[in-house]
């Protein structure tokens, strides 16, 4: 205790010697307000009744003076809101009708226009919904009485107001704290968002404290008020800036540097997995996952690059390959650096070095696949998952339909046999003048794959010569590979195969369905689950072009995502915005919380957390996926619900659990290794996982500065929930923190801790 | 921590819950009002004895053309020559003599052969684990369902060949032929499974005052779990007793003071801020975690020794479950597990080696636990996977493997079990046996051409392979279309198949 206090004590100070550096500069910029305002739905005078009519109305028209009004499923219905400010280009897709049922049954209705009114009272949009339910989970509704009905914009929701479905009437009860919104009303949400905290004003690049916070949890592996003190100097866009050019990985922490693990390891006597080798654990530390995964985690604790291994992690859970079928630890390393490398570069480039890249190259068979015995396992996955997925996209990510209202297929089996072909023939690099890292009796996972790998002869040849056709899709160009015409040389097939290659890569890069479809799975894994087409829309234009007519920019990409005004904002309150923190934002998150450190607190932690039951229970263990389908698949609904969740494939009972288990072994003790039971392994020890531990010094300082604990929770809420924490659940915990003794301010700060973060609101990153 | 269900409606029920919030955890808590409950529930009434459906998935696709071989010359069928013709080049063939012979009295009593690997597993001539399932055959304990599929309508070769006939969406795409398999849907994406489907038209009929949910999975979660008012109870495997499997840990069994203060706290904070969704969701789960672990606090242990794999301890921690049937109060379970790594395409004779002695120890330990257990007859335990493969190999030598196909051999296992058999449907023309035609470019070959692989159009639709299952379990035929709305498109009757009673 007295060394954490020490510790603590330290660090304020270092904080406070960074702060007075700071206040001798001028800020960088001024980002803008991040808070959009908070949709109203109008309603009658006297009651939550929306005002509503049938069609679509011209901008021209005056809101609907009708009296109370039944609509039919099937049937569009106009809704009146106020309180919107429009980007230009935002439109219709950029809202949300929700609807419930008498049953608690929830239903969404696609808006298909949106338009000001021009006369009468300003500032209000006339919003055409069809009443069909775009999710399709339940059967229709009833229309046998009143439904309700809310608006979600932004992340935000709206008053929740009451429309007839079928009838007017029925039992259906207004939500809490609903009142009558009618034309003119002035409620407090009519003001922008939650108020700013103006801390220190004279050189604050973002002021709005909550906003940061959650911008941290979307673009790190957790906020510290390292980083948070960072942002409020600096703002996000210069962040941004200063992370796209931040040397990755961090100078201490460089990737491991394994060898191949030899084909006839079995005749080492010192290093093949046997109780005699030296050290015992030679294989693992050697050959196996272990080194990455150790290296990840350091990387995610302490990593100055934060924004490049997070988006590599979120990379790495789209071109999935795995140390399951491929376990080699180098090879894993390989694929990382190609990941990081164009995480803020260009997407065709990532195609490229990853279709050549031997841990893919392994994972998926490309490596094995030959004109005679063709395998189209990449072939099919790099379309699928990797690129376009299945069905043709909007460019806001929605499905394109045909005209009997079915989803179009991007490719056949046809396309996926072609491609194939194009992809024949390259091996494991083994041609010593070629390869740098070839090493006599390994395979060869760190050089690219090689065209026609160890054929001498023109007769042996590996790349299928014939003519081939490739994706065909609106504004398609070379749609086909044409045979070679002088394939007589070796050099001259490896020209043509590369040539072969990069047609087909070029084809499926400018297909449309990338940008919307690579862009709403980043939007995914770094800021919510189900995002409005509106910020898919946004974020697959930058795609398509980053503002100087280049496609493919992931630095474009990255920005859209992140700066959107979707994902922007203290406080979000769309009943279905934001994610659950998958396990390795979950741990890290809390980890970097509470200064993460070596279980004899005298350093820096290992990284070790992957052969613990308290990490691996929460079924996400890095480098380990369980198949090319990643932890859980972009399109997983959460069962009973009509939601994109991704997240929730691995969030079981078991696993709900598991999350509990893993904080209450760090907050009530420390991750030692190798058994729970063990001392501490010193440091000094090499590749001994010598256990995590936190460190709680400056929490125990506020908690005993303040007896009744709310100063305590005022710091957890800040730091864990960006100020989101309602007054009933700080009411909840309070009694459970002061249940402790006043005297005892380590278990105080354990208990609030471990309340907060095996909470579902903190497990939701919102 | 022994709050119930009802007790957590209740408190719910008392929250100032928001419109969405009310709409989640009503669905979630499957607390629908009487008339939607009672529209779902309909007419699958209870009553009847203990009965229980295992699903093993077999993830990856399995090949199940070096499962189950022709082991006859017959010259009027695809006999073992066609078989090896199309496989022996590349060295993917199993040799006949190594076959586990079994007769097939719906073949003509001719006779075909298991994999080596399903039969008794011995070291220096003695038998390690068990006999595998093959014994079961012979036994009239295991049935095979040749050439199985996800189908939309039945399919002639000319109708695949035509854009006109509608054909399961993605053919061959793992993770969409996975989801027609475990939805029961093929014409389009489905967001609940069969097996969550029967729990949502079964479970209040038949567990009425069940502690845990009708569905578990010992692999994590599936489709096949999902229900629309269902949630599947999803656990570790044995390796974790069943007290501990959903235990908090930080508590211990009496808490007190500052720790029952946490303890309150911590299952206080699920029933607030229920208005986000994802917040909502993520508490629905820990509560039925948290309720489960009260039920499971009593042990029971099982007598058969299960071998000491992933799929064996799932199959152990199943039996274990069914053994607790009555402190739990259910009356019909149905249950999940999963053995992967069937992608083969390359590598597949050591991997089937492998993978098949996995599974048919594990499988057979399961049996003879159930025969202990007294239970044998009341449980069915049958397969799925993704897809079979190409009976034309991929690659050639000691990688050799193949690729994604369709249709698959499936075996069901169980006291009830009509086995030592094959059942299925013919083609829709009526030609052909219950066995496809082993020839690339075929009848039974989607592919004609030059380089047809061999993959199975499948006579027998999961609809009716899986309806066979829930008649038995007792899904009222009044539920069938709803449950399998595309069983109408196949001939015959429900529970057509007739390997269960």
């Amino acid at each position: 205790m007295y060394s954490w206090i020490a510790s603590s004590a330290k660090r304020l100070t270092a904080i406070t010697l960074v702060l007075s550096a700071i206040a001798a500069f001028a800020f960088a910029q001024e980002d803008p307000d991040p808070n959009s305002p908070t949709p109203v739905l109008i309603s009658e005078a006297a009651s939550t009744r929306a005002i509503a009519t049938d069609g679509i109305l011209k901008s021209s028209d005056e809101i609907a003076k009708s009296g109370p009004k039944a609509f039919g499923l099937g049937s569009r219905v106009v809704l009146y809101a106020t309180n919107i400010s429009l980007l230009p280009g935002e439109g219709a897709n950029a809202f949300r009708v929700y609807a419930t049922d008498k049953n608690g049954r929830q239903y969404r209705f696609p808006v298909v226009d949106i338009e000001q009114i021009t006369k009468g009272t300003s500032g209000i949009y006339a919003l055409t919904a069809d009443l069909n339910d775009e999710i399709g989970y339940w059967s229709a509704p009833e229309q046998d009485g009143d439904i309700l009905i809310q608006l979600t914009w932004r992340g935000l929701g709206s008053n929740i107001v009451r429309l007839g479905l079928g009838q007017v009437g029925g039992n259906v009860a207004d939500a809490p704290g609903s009142v009558p919104t009618p034309v003119g009303y002035n409620g407090s949400r009519i003001s922008k968002g939650s108020p700013a905290t103006p801390s220190t004003p004279d050189f604050v690049g973002y002021r709005w404290s909550g906003d940061r916070m959650r911008f941290l949890e979307q673009a790190t592996f957790g906020p510290t008020p390292a980083l948070d003190a960072r942002i409020r100097r600096i703002g996000l866009r210069t962040w941004l800036t200063e992370q796209f050019e931040a040397p990755y990985p961090s100078a201490a922490n460089p990737y491991p540097n394994q060898p191949l693990k030899p084909a006839n390891i079995g005749t080492d006597p010192l290093c093949d997995g046997g109780a005699d080798d030296v050290p015992v654990t030679c294989v693992r530390d050697t050959y196996s996952m272990y080194q990455p995964q150790i290296w990840f985690f350091r990387e995610a604790f302490y990593g100055d690059a934060q924004l490049r291994h997070r988006v590599s992690w979120a990379l790495n859970q789209i071109w999935v390959t795995s140390g399951v079928d491929v376990q080699q630890g180098r090879h894993m390393v390989e694929y990382h650096k190609v990941l990081s490398k164009h995480a803020f570069g260009n997407f065709r480039n990532l195609m490229k070095d990853m279709t050549l890249n031997p841990a893919m190259g392994g994972y998926l068979d490309m490596a094995i696949s030959t004109r005679t015995n063709p395998n189209e396992n990449y072939a099919r996955e790099i379309m699928q998952l990797f690129s376009i997925g299945l069905f043709m996209l909007n460019q806001d990510g929605t499905l394109m339909l045909d005209g009997n209202n079915n989803p179009i297929p991007t490719y056949d089996q046809n396309v996926v046999n072609n491609l194939t072909k194009v992809l024949t023939g390259w091996g494991f690099c083994q041609t010593p003048a070629l390869c740098p890292n070839l090493a006599v009796g390994t395979v060869n996972f760190i050089d690219p794959l090689l065209i026609n790998a160890g054929v001498t002869t023109v007769g042996n040849n590996r790349h299928d010569l014939t003519a081939k056709t490739l994706l065909t899709y609106p504004g398609s160009t070379t749609t086909n590979v044409a045979a070679c015409t002088n394939c007589t040389t070796l050099p001259n097939i490896e020209t043509y195969a590369n040539n072969s290659m990069n047609q087909a890569l070029d084809n499926i890069f400018n297909h449309p369905n990338v940008g919307p479809y690579i862009g709403k799975i980043l939007i995914q894994q770094l800021v919510t689950s189900d995002p409005t087409p509106a910020y898919v829309g946004r974020v697959a234009a930058a795609f398509n072009n980053n503002g100087s007519g280049v496609r493919g920019d992931m630095k474009a990409v990255i920005r859209a995502i992140l700066l959107d005004p979707e994902a922007r904002g203290n406080v979000k309150t769309d009943p279905n915005y934001g994610k659950l923190r998958e396990p390795v934002l979950f741990a890290t998150n809390i980890l970097r919380n509470f200064g993460v450190r070596s279980a004899d607190g005298l350093s820096q932690s290992d990284g070790y957390l992957v052969g613990r039951a308290e990490f691996t229970g929460m079924a996400q263990t890095p480098f380990l996926s369980p198949t090319v389908f990643n932890f859980y698949p972009p399109d997983y609904k959460v069962p009973g619900t009509t939601l994109l969740g991704p997240e929730f494939a691995i969030m079981t009972t078991g696993t709900s659990i598991g999350r509990t288990n893993f904080v209450n072994r760090f907050i009530f003790s420390t991750l030692q290794v190798p058994s729970p039971t063990s001392a501490p392994v010193p440091v000094s020890v090499p590749n001994s996982p010598n256990g995590t531990t936190l460190d709680f010094g400056d929490l125990i300082a506020i908690s005993a500065s303040d007896a009744t604990g709310n100063l305590l929770l005022d710091e957890l809420n800040n730091r864990m929930l960006h100020g989101t924490m309602s007054p009933q659940m700080k009411a909840t915990i309070l009694p459970a923190v002061t249940s402790v003794v006043s005297t005892d301010n380590l278990g105080r700060v354990r208990q609030a801790i471990y309340l907060v973060a095996t909470s579902s609101q903190y497990q939701v990153q919102r | 921590m022994k709050e119930t269900r009802r007790d957590f409606l209740k408190k719910s029920g008392g929250c100032a819950l928001g419109m969405v919030a009310l709409a989640t955890q009503m669905h979630h808590l499957g607390a629908m009002s009487a008339m939607a409950q009672r529209v779902i529930d309909s007419q699958s009434a209870g009553g009847d004895s203990y009965k229980a459906l295992v699903l093993l998935f077999w993830s990856g696709g399995n090949d199940g053309n070096n499962m189950v071989i022709p082991n006859h010359s017959d010259a009027t069928v695809s006999n073992y020559d066609a078989y090896a013709a199309a496989r022996n080049t590349q060295g993917l063939a199993i040799p006949q003599a190594q076959l586990l012979p079994i007769s097939v009295p719906r073949i003509s009593n001719l006779t075909y052969g298991l994999h080596p690997s399903l039969g008794p597993q011995t070291i220096n001539g003695t038998t390690i684990v068990n006999n595998g399932i093959h014994e079961l055959y012979g036994l009239g304990k295991l049935a095979i369902v040749p050439n199985v599929g996800n189908l939309v309508r039945p399919l002639t070769k000319a109708q695949y060949q035509s854009s006109a006939f509608q054909k399961p969406y993605q053919l061959f795409s793992h993770s969409d032929q996975v989801n027609q398999a475990q939805t029961s849907i093929s014409n389009t994406q489905a967001f609940t499974g069969w097996g969550g489907k029967l729990a949502d038209r079964m479970n209040t009929a038949n567990n009425p005052t069940g502690l845990i949910p009708m569905v578990t999975s010992i692999a994590g979660s599936q489709l096949f779990t999902a229900g629309q008012t269902t949630l599947p109870l999803a656990i570790a495997d044995s390796n974790t007793s069943l007290a501990n499997v959903l235990n908090p840990a930080g508590f211990g069994t009496n808490p007190t003071g500052s720790t029952l203060a946490r303890l309150n706290a911590f299952n206080a904070l699920r029933q607030q801020d229920l208005s986000a969704n994802y917040i909502a969701a993520a508490s629905h789960v820990t509560d039925l975690a948290m309720q489960a672990n009260s039920a499971l606090q009593t042990s029971q242990e099982v007598t058969v020794t299960f071998p000491a794999t992933s799929i064996g301890r799932q199959f152990k921690q199943v039996a274990r479950l069914i053994k607790k049937r009555l402190d739990l109060n259910v009356n019909r379970q149905i249950f999940y597990v999963q053995i992967g790594g069937f992608d083969t395409h390359t590598s597949q004779l050591t991997g089937q080696v492998n993978l098949f002695t996995q599974f048919s120890q594990a499988m057979r330990a399961f049996y003879d636990e159930m025969v202990v257990q007294g239970v044998s007859n009341d449980v069915t335990t049958f397969t799925l996977s993704d897809f079979g493969r190409t009976l034309n190999p991929a690659g050639s030598g000691a990688t050799v493997g193949s690729d994604h196909a369709w249709g698959n051999h499936m075996f069901v296992m169980g006291g009830s079990v009509l086995g030592g058999d094959f059942y299925g449907s013919l083609r829709p023309d009526g030609t052909g046996t219950y066995f496809p035609t082993l020839v690339q470019g075929g009848n039974d070959d989607t592919d004609s051409g030059t380089a047809p692989r061999g993959r199975w159009i499948p006579t027998t639709s999961v609809d009716q392979y899986a309806s066979t299952f829930a008649r038995w379990f007792g899904l009222s035929p009044a539920d069938q279309a709803s449950v399998f709305p595309n069983l109408v498109n196949f001939p015959g009757t429900f529970s057509q198949l007739n390997f269960l009673p």
